[in-house]
């Protein structure tokens, strides 16, 4: 035991320290709350805000690691059938866990810092740019009433947040004491901070229309409307990608610098500054930038749906949530034994015709297959029953396959397009995003003042 | 930094305060390139002194995008470079020595491996000049061999060229595409010859095998579809805005610059000047063939980029042509058993993907060869990086770098 744990890495020491804590504060708090009961229950219920705070960072933290291995394998993968390669296939259903293998295995790596290097800044580093990111994801709304908060200025404090990243990015570039990483960490500083104004600028034209900086607000106004008690439109063309196109391409271009993503992906060129700012790092180290840089793709994806792409909105009047007329409740005691009942009969009727079709398949065989596929049924009706009585699941997959969308264009663009040169980047920036930006706000403004005059 | 001695100082020479590893050592710490003590040239003693504001870096051996082991040591001011040595020797192999302690026959596997993108073309000018030593003749079945499948060769390196031109661009998938189309040839060739990657094809006095039906049917087979193939391929950065965008201007070169550099093949074929050994100095059947020398007259890196692109073309044409007609008869000539020239020398060069490959052979009248130099393009091309680069930014002298298209096995020999 001793010698096994004088070989784990230090992420693996934390990471063995840090779960059974977890598990014992857990439990001690679900103890707590049983045996202290009603003022805790009193207390928490009038502070919801901090539950849903709380429950909404975890999740959001929870979630943000199979988002970045889904975009990673989804990368290799699709990356690898656009230069007629097979790509990941080992590991999973075609490859899919493949990066979560690369996760791990990035975990037990050694961790060491060179020679010479500002060891509490090189350390720091990762923590701040996956952090900066993490935060990113609190304001963005996934579906009607699942978000994690719901600021009013939640648009401010998303540029805010994101340009948090670039520090992380020079903290790295300047710690790691090799030119390689430095010349990355000044690339990303200059990239991020130029960027980052036809990005903010390419916005407030919307801001304008939508008078609100809540996310949510912007997102409803993309849906159906109340007109006299009656919900009316939802059509796609309420998006304000139709009413805002130039912006949506300002945003969508700079948005590209912001993620760091080819043709923008200077701070990373590999045929020229090597990695860029994570030349020096290894192991989680290098796992903290490799996870935020996708986790960042996800964001600014979902970003762009949230605010030209009408969010959670469908893209056509939307006939749900529907009630079934069927509330489990009601059934009582006959409920149990629905419950109790339902999966037997079940299973023995799809277990029946392939007992009877093949004379040489046992009967227990038989009864596996009939209950696996009453399972698969069943989860069928139950995931369509959600989806129907819920808006909210409707909404989170409308929202995540939008996402996923762009996601998708922005690993399309890695596989098709070579990068640019940085005066080219820069230049872009400056001579034609922010001149377009200003233009497009300038003709928002005027159509509003000629439309609608206070 | 003034407690830990200079590198350097244990060897018990007394190190002058105004040597530059002191300098450098006390302006900027550990992990510099040391710069030879004394220095060795002028030139060396005012490289390695720093301006204000500049650094050094040092690029390669082990750098994603040199080609290979080459190092360069950049001086650079921000992303400028000011000014850059390149350090060579780390893929030394002294190819011209063990030729020179071989029998003639012996010496061609040695010459292969010397660029290993385009072996043909290594073993072509070294059996050249045996040839004029011993006063044989190839008969021309096999000189028709000999230039099928050099040809093939050639087609092979430009479509890798074109993928790492890419590919030190950031272009992830032209590299793979470019694969594609090496390893058919790849396939192809080691039907002919019975090896994918250097071949040991051609002989004293002929080649080695003859065509068969396996390597007729692949060649069949990509023939059939090989120029919409190459241009479907191509097209993913000739059409490209950020690609020809990045490529048109840069390291421009003019035609005297390149006269002055020896500059041979593609890359003085892009300056316009129309340069062809196969046509300047005709050897083996290339006056019974039929093709054109495709010329650019920007000098610059696109240019180098399309005027490769045009020689695959042309060498689709010599191919056809060659299968067409090539003579029956023997694939080696009559020769001795012991091969022991007169003494003299010969000199042999030929036209290679990348330019001149030449071979210059003295003969001393035993049965090896006394002197042996080889002739390569890319070291040649190499030395104008020192014209090209100063002046761009890092990104872009790595394409400078890759539209040369050198290849360190033959820099290095």
């Amino acid at each position: 035991m001793a010698r096994s744990w004088s070989r784990l890495t230090l992420a693996g020491k934390i990471l063995f320290t840090v779960i059974p804590i977890l598990f014992v504060l857990t439990v001690g708090l679900v103890l707590l709350i049983v045996i202290a009961g009603k003022p805790i229950v009193d207390f928490l219920a009038a502070n919801i805000w901090l539950v849903r705070f709380v429950v909404a960072a975890t999740a959001i933290l929870l979630m943000s690691v199979p988002t970045a291995f889904l975009i990673i394998y989804m990368e290799m993968k699709v990356i690898a059938l656009m230069n007629l390669r097979i790509g990941p296939d080992r590991v999973g259903p075609f490859g899919s866990l493949l990066s979560v293998v690369h996760g791990l295995k990035v975990l037990m790596k050694e961790d060491f810092s060179p020679t010479g290097a500002d060891r509490l800044v090189f350390t720091l580093a990762p923590v701040a740019v996956f952090m900066a990111t993490i935060m990113a994801l609190l304001v963005i709304p996934f579906a009607p009433g699942l978000f994690g908060a719901d600021m009013n200025i939640g648009l401010l404090y998303l540029f805010a947040v994101s340009g948090l990243t670039v520090v992380g990015l020079l903290m790295a570039g300047w710690s790691s004491f090799n030119k390689y990483s430095l010349l990355g960490g000044l690339r990303s500083a200059a990239q991020v901070i130029s960027y980052e104004i036809p990005l903010t600028l390419s916005v407030v034209g919307l801001l304008l229309l939508a008078g609100t900086m809540s996310l949510n607000q912007i997102v409803l106004l993309q849906g159906p409307h109340l007109v006299n008690g009656v919900a009316t439109g939802g059509w796609f063309t309420d998006w304000f990608v139709f009413r805002q196109p130039l912006g949506a391409l300002i945003f969508f271009i700079a948005a590209t610098a912001e993620a760091n993503r080819t043709p923008f992906d200077l701070t990373e060129a590999d045929s020229e500054i090597v990695a860029g700012f994570a030349t020096e790092y290894s192991g989680m180290r290098f796992g903290f930038f490799f996870f935020a840089e996708y986790v960042n793709v996800f964001v600014v994806s979902g970003l762009i749906v949230t605010l030209f792409f009408g969010g959670w909105n469908a893209p056509f009047p939307w006939p749900w949530p529907v009630s079934v007329g069927f509330d489990p409740g009601s059934l009582g005691i006959g409920l149990l034994l629905l419950i109790a009942i339902v999966p037997v009969v079940g299973t023995l009727i799809l277990a029946a015709p392939f007992f009877l079709a093949r004379s040489s398949l046992p009967a227990w065989q038989a009864i596996v297959i009939g209950f696996v596929l009453f399972n698969l049924l069943a989860i069928v009706a139950i995931a369509g029953w959600a989806f129907i009585s819920f808006d909210w699941v409707a909404g989170l997959l409308w929202f995540l396959g939008k996402s996923y969308v762009f996601v998708f264009t922005f690993v399309w663009m890695r596989g098709t397009l070579p990068r640019v040169r940085i005066d080219q980047l820069m230049g872009f920036a400056w001579k034609w995003l922010l001149p377009a930006s200003l233009l497009n706000l300038f003709v928002t403004a005027l159509a509003i003042v000629v439309v609608h005059p206070k | 930094m003034s407690a830990a001695p200079p590198r350097g100082a244990a060897d018990g020479r007394e190190i002058p305060a105004d040597d530059p590893r002191v300098q450098l050592d006390e302006a900027l710490g550990v992990f510099e390139p040391v710069p030879p003590y004394p220095p060795r040239t002028e030139r060396e003693a005012e490289f390695y002194t720093l301006g204000d504001g500049e650094m050094f870096i040092n690029m390669g051996p082990q750098h994603p995008s040199t080609h290979g082991v080459l190092r360069i040591v950049l001086k650079i001011d921000g992303e400028n470079v000011v000014d850059l040595d390149p350090v060579l020797g780390y893929l030394h192999r002294g190819v011209e020595k063990l030729c020179e302690n071989a029998d003639y026959h012996h010496s061609i596997a040695y010459l292969d491996p010397l660029e290993y993108i385009s072996s043909l073309f290594c073993e072509w000018p070294g059996v050249m000049a045996f040839e004029k030593l011993l006063d044989v003749t190839p008969p021309p079945r096999a000189e028709y061999l000999r230039v099928l499948s050099s040809e093939l060769n050639r087609i092979l390196s430009h479509s890798m060229f074109i993928g790492w031109m890419a590919l030190d661009l950031g272009g992830l998938t032209p590299i793979l595409y470019g694969l594609i189309e090496r390893d058919e040839i790849a396939e192809m060739l080691a039907a002919l010859t019975g090896q994918r990657l250097l071949f040991n094809y051609f002989r004293i006095g002929g080649v080695n095998g003859d065509l068969n039906h396996e390597f007729l049917s692949r060649l069949g087979d990509w023939m059939s579809r090989a120029t919409t193939q190459i241009e479907a391929n191509t097209m993913l950065l000739n059409e490209n805005e950020i690609f020809v965008r990045r490529m048109r201007g840069l390291g421009t070169m003019d035609q005297a610059t390149a006269l002055r550099m020896c500059m041979t093949g593609p890359n003085i074929r892009a300056t316009g000047i129309p340069l062809d050994f196969r046509r300047a100095h005709p050897y083996s059947v290339f006056p019974e063939l039929d093709f054109d020398i495709p010329t650019r007259d920007e000098g610059d890196c696109l240019a180098r980029y399309l005027v490769r692109i045009d020689e695959i073309k042309q060498s689709l044409r010599i191919i056809d042509q060659c299968l067409h007609q090539m003579p029956d008869g023997p694939i080696m000539a009559k020769l001795p058993r012991l091969l022991r020239p007169r003494p003299g020398r010969a000199y042999a060069a030929v036209e290679g993907p990348r330019g001149q490959y030449a071979a210059y052979v003295i003969s001393d009248g035993t049965d090896q060869p006394f002197r042996m130099r080889i002739h390569d393009p890319s070291f040649i091309h190499l030395q104008s990086v020192g014209t090209l680069m100063p002046g761009h930014l890092i990104a872009d002298a790595m394409a400078v770098m890759a539209s040369l298209d050198p290849i360190m096995g033959g820099v290095d020999k």
